[in-house]
């Protein structure tokens, strides 16, 4: 299915299937940045800090 | 988001707040497809006593923290989300909350802006993602594209629309 189908068909959802769906991509990112993968996923130089993610 | 919106319409019954409308990244969501955000926007009319001219959030702030809310930032967390209440300020903003569209989530009543007054606060407000919006809701025919033009006339967003359209729009048909 190509990327304007899906969109459409996730558009036609209601608004209560769609928060639904809005609710897990929240939870989704709260467990991300709970268990530190963003940090991890950046390369750091050594001898460096990132101070932008302390 | 039900109970959040049960503890919003809780607040209207109860005078701390006037008429309210869901905008922002969750309005918006009414008309597109779902992307993914972390809060709330609540526009909301605050009633004003009488002789007052400062809309202030206080009451809001104190009346859900006395039932448990928990503020973060410019944020109060309502049944696991962070809402952002915004009070309606100027011309376009009241407009958009007297012309909210009446919906349901899971049976919970609520108001969701016009996706044409979504578009046009985006495109006031005028970050990269707000501009990202009112793409989307162009390119995927969510608006009435002559209703948008006459708010953004009737708002004076005439300038930030030509410049939109050059940057995103030109050899685009639309």
């Amino acid at each position: 299915m190509d990327k304007s189908k899906i969109r459409a068909r996730l558009s036609s959802l209601s608004f209560s299937e769609k928060i639904k769906i809005l609710e897990r991509l929240r939870d989704r990112d709260q467990a991300i940045a709970a268990s530190g993968l963003r940090k991890k996923a950046k390369p750091q130089r050594s001898g460096t800090t990132n101070r932008l993610n302390d | 988001m039900k109970a959040t919106l049960e503890a919003i319409n809780q607040m209207q019954t109860d005078g701390v707040i006037g008429r309210y409308a869901i905008g922002g990244a969750v309005g918006a969501t009414f008309y597109l497809e779902p992307a993914a955000t972390l809060d709330v926007d609540i526009f909301v009319a605050l009633p004003t006593a009488a002789g007052a001219s400062l809309l202030t959030l206080a009451p809001i702030y104190d009346y859900l923290k006395t039932r448990g809310a928990t503020v973060e930032d410019e944020h109060i967390v309502i049944g696991g989300w962070p809402v952002q209440f915004l009070p309606a300020s100027d011309e376009l903003e009241l407009e958009a909350l007297a012309e909210a569209v009446p919906t349901a989530v899971e049976d919970v009543g609520t108001w969701v802006m016009t996706a044409e007054h979504l578009a046009a606060i985006a495109l006031r407000t005028g970050r990269p993602k707000d501009h990202n919006r009112v793409l989307q809701f162009i390119e995927q025919g969510a608006v009435d594209r002559k209703r948008l033009q006459l708010i953004i006339d009737r708002h004076k967003l005439t300038g930030k629309w030509k410049q939109f359209e050059r940057r995103f729009l030109e050899g685009t048909h639309g």
